[in-house]
């Protein structure tokens, strides 16, 4: 899957920071939220950090992503950043996915570049 | 050519692949999350879009279809548009400037963007057999995105319903009373002058 595409965890708001990094693939370090080169400052640690674990509302929000947590189920589901969306309704540029085939076997927009692409969205309903 | 299926039925798309007898050599792809649908900000199907080698969106979210099969229903002619597409292979004309094609596709509203949340705990708790947590997100999900076709039409058969069926046309009327808001933009494909 491709890192920072939408998600749904079976789990409460709050996580541990190895949690956070293997739902979202961003590292809670000193100098912020890192992924990669990429690092985002977190103005209030202790809003992100309680005692009680790390706040994923405080991280989404931080990292521009949507969330909706269902208590009553005990789901979290997290949106894509929303600069990708943005990338593609304001910049015209194509934003990266990955999905499965009818084989699951995943396959990745990316892997396309470099050729001219017709996207169809299309459904059984 | 990449085609996705914004839709969990599997089995279905399958057949689609099996029955064309022109064969498929392309990826068909299964978005039963509709990952596509939040990153395109996608709110029907057909949803077409043309993208360059530079990975540019030449031609954005664009409601065009294969064939005249539904055409009665739409009104659009689908050779005129597959014309469009194929001058644009062999050419690169586009039927937008680059300029056009940058904003012409409104942005997903906060709560159409909630809605898409909704609906993927909706069908996760469906697989899980929670149907009362199912319902309870793909309401709200509906609630939230009343024009979202791929939230409201694509409820339906996982809400016992049946999206050719009664309910459908109602959401027809409802559409058509309220402007018929889509993502995108609707054009026949070749220039009016």
């Amino acid at each position: 899957m491709e890192a920072g595409q939408a998600v749904v965890i079976e789990s409460p708001p709050l996580v541990t920071p190895e949690q956070v990094e293997e739902y979202l693939g961003w590292t809670l370090k000193p100098e912020g939220l890192c992924r990669d080169e990429r690092c985002v400052l977190v103005p209030d640690r202790d809003a992100l950090h309680t005692d009680d674990g790390v706040d994923l509302r405080v991280v989404t929000d931080l990292l521009d992503r949507p969330i909706v947590v269902d208590r009553e189920a005990g789901l979290v589901a997290i949106g894509a950043e929303r600069s990708q969306r943005l990338g593609a309704v304001r910049d015209a540029k194509a934003p990266d996915f990955s999905l499965p085939d009818l084989n699951g076997d995943w396959h990745s927009f990316a892997d396309h570049r470099s050729k001219k692409k017709l996207l169809v969205a299309f459904s059984s309903w | 050519m990449i085609a996705v299926a914004i839709d969990e039925a599997v089995d279905t798309i399958r057949n689609y692949v099996n029955d064309d007898t022109d064969g498929i050599d392309y990826p068909v792809l299964i978005d039963a999350d509709h990952v596509l649908t939040e990153l395109y900000a996608i709110s029907n199907v057909p949803t077409v879009l043309l993208i360059d080698e530079d990975d540019n969106i030449v031609q954005p979210n664009w409601n065009a279809y294969a064939s005249n099969t539904f055409t009665d229903f739409h009104g659009i002619d689908s050779e005129r548009q597959l014309d469009a597409i194929r001058r644009w292979v062999r050419t690169g004309e586009t039927m937008m400037s680059a300029d056009e094609a940058r904003g012409a596709v409104d942005d997903l509203t906060p709560d159409e963007e909630t809605a898409k949340l909704h609906f993927r705990l909706a069908t996760h708790l469906r697989n899980a057999d929670d149907h009362d947590g199912a319902e309870r997100n793909f309401a709200i999900a509906c609630e939230l995105a009343p024009h979202d076709w791929t939230i409201r039409r694509a409820s339906m058969p996982l809400r016992g319903g049946n999206p050719f069926g009664e309910e459908f046309f109602e959401l027809v009327a409802e559409h058509r009373a309220a402007g018929r808001p889509y993502h995108g933009v609707n054009h026949p494909g070749v220039d009016e002058s």
